[in-house]
């Protein structure tokens, strides 16, 4: 059963069709920020920049965060099993990623009661640079979960350095370039409900990137010291679909905070 | 067995004392730092709040010292107070650092933001003392923790983490009823307020009227939260006891997790509870913004202290969802799972996501007072009515998570006591869903006389009046189920009647605020407040007290007394009944809610003074119930077999319940409730 279990495993992961699958979707991704962006200084439509999005979150959340392992049939009965187990910390973890959305989702229908279709005063092309960060380092971490699953251990630690690194080029971007330019814009924390929801939003999302930013540092870590191994990685599985939610919430407040309304 | 029960009176005794001492400690630093601040003592200073909270803080943490030593909660709790002074100081620090004020007498000393940062590192801090984030700091080390726990023998395992589902079920319901008791106190002392008209009581416990108005508001606006707290914790402890049990699983799917969402509680009910040492706050539960952002600090304190508990909330429901879908014994399929796993599941779906919504409004709330965030304010292109909107989408859905575990009880226990089959069980386990699904489309019926668009007003009505189908099937299914039943009313089924009848006072007054045309009459009147609490009486409070009775010799080895049982439920029904009735009448003829005093000509004088003569009535029946748990703890006769001749498989085993559970997985072959029918099995162990 269990044997049965981990080569099912290796057979969705363990092949280099699934490196090359992770690249062709980070094309598709790259290509469909690249239309949004089109749309957004042509007609914005909002309709259109909406299907953008969604086409977005659907590869990722099915691609790189493989939703569709949470129906993999598993008859495993034995709850102190390794399988077991994962299969139902990765139902927690998923729950968990479901609670998150809430909050995620109540921010963002307040920007829409609060400011309807007009946007905040802010640097497109600032947004643009931002947001590939986030996405090639979802490329990446996609690559480091596969490399892991494949035995490549460097291979794993390299790809999910640059991880770390793209995403702390998107904190501190956005904390240190993109606010004071806000700011200096006259968007102010204080000044309206446009700057707070702004301020509230890139908050929140950064806040999240900087937990996943510490939960990377520990599967390096981990991973340095060769705990994983291409049957037992959870923990790398786990930050790795973390690190994509995060990325996902990118993928709408990207659009609604700098692409979608007439700006203010 | 004479020797630990000597020990244990004199750990009692010695906690009494340190209790005494903390207080006396606690109050006389307050008093003598407000001497500081104001460079001048005053005799009214011994009547300050906020000394005589620190004087309960201390005297709490020498209480449990007394009893234990340096052990578990203590540490918690010595961990939150430093936490809590390092995190102000921080902030204090860094304002100085920066230039900017960081001393305010009228804030109680500190900046605001230092006294919520204080806060939150407090919580933390507590999580860490307890030991509630041992494992996975481990854990994030790559070590490995063993998958089998033990626990201390002894009464000591509750007072420090364990990881074990029924140590943490029966931490979580004493804790509930601590909360209880704390918020029936505050409910007895501005009732007692309001037993005449004019100011009479409060004043005499404050140094002037503001102050005695002030401390109406915060121990109403108190009272509604912390009952609240008590009520998500009692459903957690219930949940949490019997789930695993009746599905036949060894634990919970995530122990951890399971301990952290109990302690996270604790910390969160000082933390709000401190609030009334800060000012207190004068918005209700609600909370609601413009009035909030005005409010003293103390609202950070009730925001903070709920944002935390959600936590419990949320991280506990993700839990029983795991645990129902990964760990049901054999043979269980979805319907064939008891109704109260079907109702936890229900409410822990509204618990995992909507409770996030509370916690954002209560965050946004909390950042317009630290940072000017206008969200909010009208002025700055903000919008009050937003913080409604998403204060009630999870605050309508709340109530069902109060109800819906109580109204799986009332449907666990008829059938035992009918001995008869549970009447439409498919229909039953699908409403629980069905009330949760549509709960979520129901909010804005708090909102019909905010401002909010008012094309919104009807179809709200409409989506309102529909949850009324899914609650009807219930009831319906009750009733049939007792027809032609062999009743047989033992005190649990006692209350659980009394709950069917109460919560149907509950239910039918509950449309005529859905319909806008009566709410815009009804609205914020004690008629709202006569529904609610019939509803939470009937769908929790009630159903709670019959699955204490019920379970208690499963979880003991020992039962509850019948006669002491039989005083509480006759003493609290009927002055429950008129308590909810007479807060209907004064509220339809036109008394407003959440006030402190009322005009003597509107003649509601001698009906006041029954609700509160009522509500002294309710207290001692529950005071006998407290006198009835611990006189059976301490008699020496046991009861370890089938008291309630259940087909339920945790009544299949010896009580009290074994360690590990069930020694062999058992087997589902059968229909949960069919008694009565000759020849019929459940499970077969
Ligand atoms: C037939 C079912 C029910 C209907 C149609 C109903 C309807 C309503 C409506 C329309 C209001 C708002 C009235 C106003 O503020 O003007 C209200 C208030 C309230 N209801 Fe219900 N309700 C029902 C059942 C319940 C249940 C089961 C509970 C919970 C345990 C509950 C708890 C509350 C509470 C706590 C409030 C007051 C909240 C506040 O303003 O502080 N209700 N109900
Ligand atoms: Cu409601």
């Amino acid at each position: 059963m269990t044997h049965a279990h981990t080569s099912q495993h290796a057979a969705s992961h363990g092949s280099k069709d699934a490196l090359f699958q992770g690249l062709v979707i980070f094309v598709l991704l790259a290509f469909l920020t690249a239309v949004e962006f089109f749309i957004a200084i042509t007609n914005a439509s909002v309709l259109l920049l909406s299907v953008a999005a969604l086409l977005k979150v659907g590869m990722v959340v099915y691609y790189y965060m493989h939703i569709y392992k949470l129906l993999e049939e598993d008859d495993e009965h034995d709850h102190s099993s390794f399988a077991w187990k994962v299969a139902t910390n990765r139902l927690g973890l998923w729950l968990f990623l479901l609670s998150d959305a809430f909050v995620f989702g109540g921010m963002f229908v307040a920007r829409f009661n609060l400011l309807g279709f007009t946007r905040p005063h802010l640097n497109q092309e600032l947004g643009l640079i931002v947001t590939s960060a986030l996405l090639i380092s979802s490329f990446f971490m996609n690559r480091g979960e596969t490399q892991m699953a494949l035995g490549d251990r460097k291979g794993f630690l390299i790809s999910t350095s640059i991880t770390f690194l793209l995403g702390l080029a998107f904190l501190l971007g956005v904390v240190f370039v993109e606010w004071p330019e806000a700011i200096h814009e006259g968007l102010t924390v204080d000044g309206s409900a446009a700057g707070g929801i702004f301020f509230l939003m890139t908050g929140m999302h950064a806040f999240h990137v900087l937990t996943g930013l510490i939960f990377l540092l520990v599967i390096l870590r981990n991973g340095w010291l060769g705990l994983y191994s291409p049957e037992r990685h959870w923990a790398v599985e786990a930050a790795a679909v973390y690190w994509h939610f995060v990325d996902v919430v990118w993928i709408f407040y990207y659009p609604a905070l700098y692409l979608i309304g007439k700006a203010l | 067995m004479t020797q630990s029960s000597s020990t244990s009176t004199g750990n009692l005794n010695r906690a009494l004392l340190f209790f005494l001492i903390g207080t006396l400690l606690g109050l006389a630093l307050g008093v003598g730092l407000h001497t500081a601040i104001s460079g001048g003592f005053n005799t009214t200073y011994w009547m300050d709040i906020p000394s005589w909270m620190l004087g309960l803080l201390l005297g709490t943490l020498g209480f449990f010292y007394g009893l234990l030593g340096y052990y578990g909660i203590v540490r918690g709790l010595v961990f939150q107070v430093v936490g809590t002074l390092a995190g102000i100081l921080l902030v204090s620090a860094i304002r100085a650092a920066l230039g900017l004020s960081f001393f305010d007498p009228a804030k109680f000393g500190f900046h605001e933001g230092a006294w919520v940062f204080g806060a939150l590192v407090g919580a933390v801090a507590f999580l860490a003392g307890v030991g509630a984030l041992t494992d996975w700091w481990k854990w994030a080390k790559g070590e490995a923790t063993s998958d089998h726990h033990e626990d201390v023998p002894g009464w000591r395992k509750y007072f420090g983490v364990s990881l074990d589902h029924k140590v943490i079920g029966i931490q979580y319901t004493v804790t509930s009823l601590l909360l209880l008791s704390v918020g029936g106190l505050f409910a007895l002392l501005f009732r007692v307020e309001l037993a005449e008209s004019g100011l009479q009581f409060l004043t005499v416990l404050t140094p002037d009227q503001t102050a005695a108005l002030n401390l109406y508001n915060s121990l109403m606006s108190l009272h509604g939260i912390v009952m609240i707290i008590s009520i998500l914790l009692g459903i957690a402890g219930v949940i949490n006891y019997l789930v695993p049990l009746l599905i036949g699983a060894a634990d919970m799917a995530f122990p951890r997790l399971n301990a952290f969402s109990f302690w996270v509680a604790v910390p969160a009910a000082v933390i709000l509870l401190g609030s009334l040492g800060l000012g207190g706050f004068d918005t209700g539960w609600t909370g609601y913004a413009p009035l909030a952002t005005r409010a003293p600090i103390g609202i950070q304190m009730f925001y903070l202290g709920v944002w935390v508990a959600g936590w419990s909330s949320i991280l506990g429901a993700l839990n029983l969802i795991a645990t129902v879908l990964r760990m049901r014994a054999r043979g269980m399929t979805a319907f064939r799972m008891p109704i109260l796993v079907w109702a936890s599941v229900a409410t822990s779906i509204i618990s995992l996501t909507a409770t996030q919504l509370i916690g954002l409004s209560f965050q946004m709330s909390m950042f317009e007072r630290l940072f000017g965030m206008p969200f909010f304010n009208v002025a700055k292109g903000g919008n009050p009515i937003l913080f409604q909107h998403l204060f009630w989408f999870y605050s309508h859905p709340a109530v069902y998570v109060f109800v819906l575990p109580g109204l799986g009880v009332i449907s666990e226990l008829l059938p035992v006591f009918a001995r008869k089959p549970l009447f439409g069980y498919r229909w039953v386990a699908l409403s629980s869903i069905g009330i949760a699904l549509v709960g979520f489309l129901v909010w804005a019926h708090h909102m019909f006389t905010s401002g909010m668009n008012e094309y919104l007003r009807v179809p709200f009505m409409y989506s309102t009046l529909l949850v009324a189908v899914p609650t009807g099937v219930k009831f319906f299914s009750w009733v049939a189920t007792l027809w032609k039943g062999k009743i047989e009313a033992p005190t649990p089924m006692l209350f659980v009647l009394g709950g069917i009848v109460v919560f149907l006072m509950g239910g039918l007054s509950g449309p005529p605020n859905a319909t806008v045309s009566t709410d815009l009459h009804l609205h914020d009147t004690y008629f709202i407040v006569g529904h609610f609490h019939s509803t939470m009486f009937g769908g929790y409070v009630f159903p709670f007290f019959a699955a204490i009775y019920y379970w208690f010799p499963k979880a003991t080895g020992k039962r509850l007394d019948e006669t002491l049982g039989k005083w509480h439920f006759w003493l609290m029904t009927p002055s429950f009944l008129v308590l909810t009735l007479f807060m209907m009448r004064v509220g339809l003829l036109g008394m407003r809610r959440r006030i402190a005093d009322y005009d003597p000509m509107l003649g509601f004088d001698p009906w006041h003074l029954a609700m509160t003569i009522a509500a002294f009535l309710i207290a001692l029946s529950v005071v006998i119930f407290f006198y009835n748990m611990v006189k059976t703890l301490r008699s020496p006769v046991t009861e370890t077999g089938n008291v309630w001749n259940s087909r339920s498989p945790e009544w299949q085993v010896p009580s009290p319940m074994p360690a590990h559970n069930y020694e062999k997985e058992f087997e589902v072959v059968g229909e949960p409730y069919d008694y009565g029918l000759p020849g019929s099995v459940y499970v077969k162990m």
